[in-house]
């Protein structure tokens, strides 16, 4: 039995070790070294490239930790969002509204779209002085542009904007199959015991979603510090390197900078983080839940 | 749960083990050997194909170049080009370490600014002696494109296309301001930009962006006296005095009404279509722009705002990857194959860009077909071009953010440009580094 559950997982499995394992300890290799495309002889320097992550007015510890500042920002600001509006929305949709699948295919739809595609449409619609936006607030008596791409705080307004516009979606239907789960005999013993709307969404659908909840908030974690294109295209990093992103600032110095042994320890110094936070969040979470069934 | 993370992780490390997996054979053993002579009349050996790769995915290339390479193949029985057409950021990303194998092309095209990356590692062939036989010396090119291709002393590339920076402008907009010159100094350029003021346009649209806030800055920064950096690319200067003045004045565009603030991306050619400003300093490949079809419109030489005449141009030039146990016989074939290309590049202008080769250029026909093209040619005389030095474009990038800092308020121009200068010393610095050995 054993043996035909590995044969059945064989094909998976190696391209797993090919495509994730292997690189990443090849990148772990990389860090340490000195390794460049153009070097003929590649060294071992240590923890060289970790330790100047943490010198504090070293250039590459000052553009690292303002990435990082403009991801945790991101995260910080997006992820609640991502969570809140899906829900609810999610919680609309589960209550018999007409046209259900109609709308839950439109919240949906903006998710199977490129980031090129969101990068030059927002791109559009977000002009300063000849944005689509802007033009719709001034015949709403706004009597000046906002530069909804080009400074602060717009930029960061915009850019969590265009994030939960387009990835809502796949909260909302994660959600929502969650809540098709839960039996609807408690509902109705909810209702009986008089409970409201608010009440049995609270005390029945809440907790009966506590394992989709644990899974959507670390996917969006996850997704929310993996930004990059939505910057990229819409704000290029700018205004200064307010909206660089982690990922963006990595991509460049490992792709661009021939930079490689220097982006992949900061690869690693932001899966620690995400990690650890990830760790930190299942914790919570499942405390929560033990709490709650003592 | 865990594997997602480790797969998140990997991702960035997936690219850094491609190379690293098709980069192991090492580089830096090739020796950069001058291709074998030619003789006249170009390549006389056995028959040979040779592969060629640029970035010409846009424009008229794409369908230019097919035909310019069938042809040379038909007039040449011994060589056959094999022409590979692939993004430029593909051709960043895979070319040193094809070369490093071997796999690489016999000829491409590359940026002035990457030359010196490229060259400081080894990778290019040294041609002296190959561009010589093809009868190529500095004056067969505008003033200092030629030298752009040289490094540490020897000669590495031969110039292909220039493209410089120009005044475009919106008549339709400047005559409804009674302007009907076209500004070429200081003075009557401010005295332009007052009167579109007064009829209630913001003149010129100073954007914080590499296309074309940066151009713009470089160009006034030289118009100024100054450079971007010291002689031996040790230390950056485009802080100095003639960079402050230049950002100073173009930040002064705002607070003078001469352009809104926050412009975004491009907003500044877009609203010169719009026919909501009359100036835009952009670069010639705008002149092949079809949105100003049906816009009244003509460009000019950028004004001489500074104390003297000077403007940003770029450059591409043609090179010859030193590829591992590269064959003499092919960079000798690809030599004659450049030579050609330089010789019959007049149809190059349709693409947005002045073919370097000053006979070509200087063919009256050139002007005839390409009327646009005139004000730029006219540049040429006194264009600067970027500069060449391993891993320049990562200590240029800061130039972009001290404008960024600089135009949206959140710091002076001489603050923002000294925070630039510091960090790309730095870069300077680690570069050496990096590229150093």
């Amino acid at each position: 039995m054993t043996v035909r559950a590995y044969l059945f997982l064989a094909p998976f499995l190696a391209i797993f070790a090919t495509f994730v394992i292997a690189p990443a300890v090849f990148g772990l290799g990389i860090s340490v070294t000195n390794w460049s495309p153009f070097r003929a002889r590649t060294a071992f320097v240590g923890l060289k490239n970790y330790i100047a992550l943490f010198t504090p007015g070293s250039l590459q510890a000052t553009q690292f930790w303002t990435a990082m500042r403009a991801t945790g920002l991101f995260v910080v600001i997006s992820v609640p969002l991502l969570l809140v509006i899906p829900l609810a929305v999610a919680a609309l949709l589960n209550s018999r509204v007409r046209a259900a699948t109609f709308f839950r295919t439109i919240f949906f739809a903006p998710y199977v779209l490129g980031v090129a595609v969101i990068g030059l449409v927002w791109g559009y619609i977000l002009d300063t002085q000849q944005g689509i936006l802007n033009h719709i607030l001034r015949l709403f008596g706004l009597d000046r542009d906002i530069p909804w791409t080009v400074n602060t705080p717009w930029v960061w307004v915009s850019l969590v904007g265009v994030t939960v516009w387009w990835t809502m979606g796949l909260n909302t239907v994660i959600f929502l199959a969650g809540m098709k789960g839960i039996s609807a005999e408690l509902y109705e013993a909810a209702a009986i015991d008089g409970a409201g709307t608010w009440r049995s969404f609270r005390q029945v659908t809440v907790p009966g979603l506590r394992s989709v909840t644990l899974f959507v908030t670390t996917t969006t974690i996850l997704a929310s510090s993996n930004m990059f294109g939505q910057s990229y295209l819409l704000t290029q990093g700018g205004p200064g390197d307010e909206t660089r992103t982690a990922i963006m600032y990595i991509a460049d110095q490992g792709l661009s900078q021939n930079n490689m042994p220097g982006a992949t320890a900061m690869s690693y110094v932001l899966f620690l983080i995400l990690a650890i936070i990830s760790v930190v969040n299942f914790r919570l979470q499942r405390d929560r839940g033990e709490e709650s069934k003592s | 749960m865990k594997k997602r993370w480790i797969r998140g992780a990997a991702l960035g490390v997936v690219a850094a083990v491609t190379v690293a997996l098709t980069g192991c054979s090492g580089g830096g053993d090739q020796t950069s050997t001058d291709g074998a002579s030619l003789g006249e009349g170009g390549y006389s050996g056995p028959k040979v194909e040779i592969t060629f790769w640029n970035g010409w995915t846009g424009g008229n290339a794409p369908k230019l170049v097919p035909q310019m390479v069938d042809k040379f193949n038909s007039e040449h029985d011994n060589i056959t080009v094999k022409n590979v057409v692939q993004e430029w950021s593909d051709i960043a990303s895979k070319l040193p370490l094809a070369i490093q194998s071997g796999n690489g092309p016999d000829v491409a095209v590359l940026h002035g600014d990457d030359l010196g990356t490229y060259a400081a590692q080894n990778l290019l062939t040294k041609a002296d002696n190959l561009i010589s036989t093809l009868g190529y010396s500095a004056k067969d090119f505008p003033p200092g494109v030629f030298d752009k291709g040289n490094y540490d002393g020897a000669q590495y590339a031969v110039p292909w296309s220039v493209t410089p920076l120009g005044l475009y402008i919106n008549t339709d907009v400047a005559a409804k301001a009674g302007i009907t010159d076209v500004p070429t100094d200081k003075q009557g350029y401010e005295a332009a930009l007052e009167a579109l003021k007064t009829s209630g346009v913001q003149g010129e649209w100073v954007d914080s962006f590499v296309f074309t806030g940066t151009f713009e800055f470089e160009s006034l920064l030289w118009q100024f006296g100054g450079e971007l950096y010291n002689e031996d690319v040790t230390k950056a200067t485009f802080n100095s005095e003639a960079g402050v003045q230049a950002l100073t004045w173009m930040a002064d565009h705002i607070s003078k009404g001469w352009s809104p603030a926050d412009v975004s991306q491009d907003g500044d050619i877009n609203a010169l279509i719009a026919g909501n400003t009359a100036y835009n300093w952009n670069g010639v490949w705008q002149t092949t722009n079809t949105a100003f079809d049906g816009v009244q419109w003509k460009a000019a030489a950028v004004p001489q705002i500074g104390t003297q005449k000077a403007v940003w141009s770029s450059s591409t030039h043609w090179v010859f990857p030193a590829n591992k146990g590269q064959n003499t016989d092919k960079t000798t074939a690809a030599a004659t194959f450049v030579k050609w290309m330089n010789d019959n590049a007049a149809e190059w202008a349709s693409t947005g860009e002045l073919p370097a080769a000053n006979t070509v250029r200087d063919d009256p026909s050139l002007v005839a077909n390409y009327p646009n093209l005139k004000p730029f040619i006219g540049e040429l005389d006194y264009a600067h071009y970027e500069t060449v030095a391993p891993g320049i474009n990562e200590a240029n990038a800061l130039i972009t953010t001290a404008l960024s800092n600089a135009l949206t308020g959140k710091m002076s121009p001489k603050e923002a440009l000294d925070d630039a200068a510091k960090q790309a010393d730095q870069i300077l610095e680690q570069n050496q580094a990096k590229y150093g050995g």
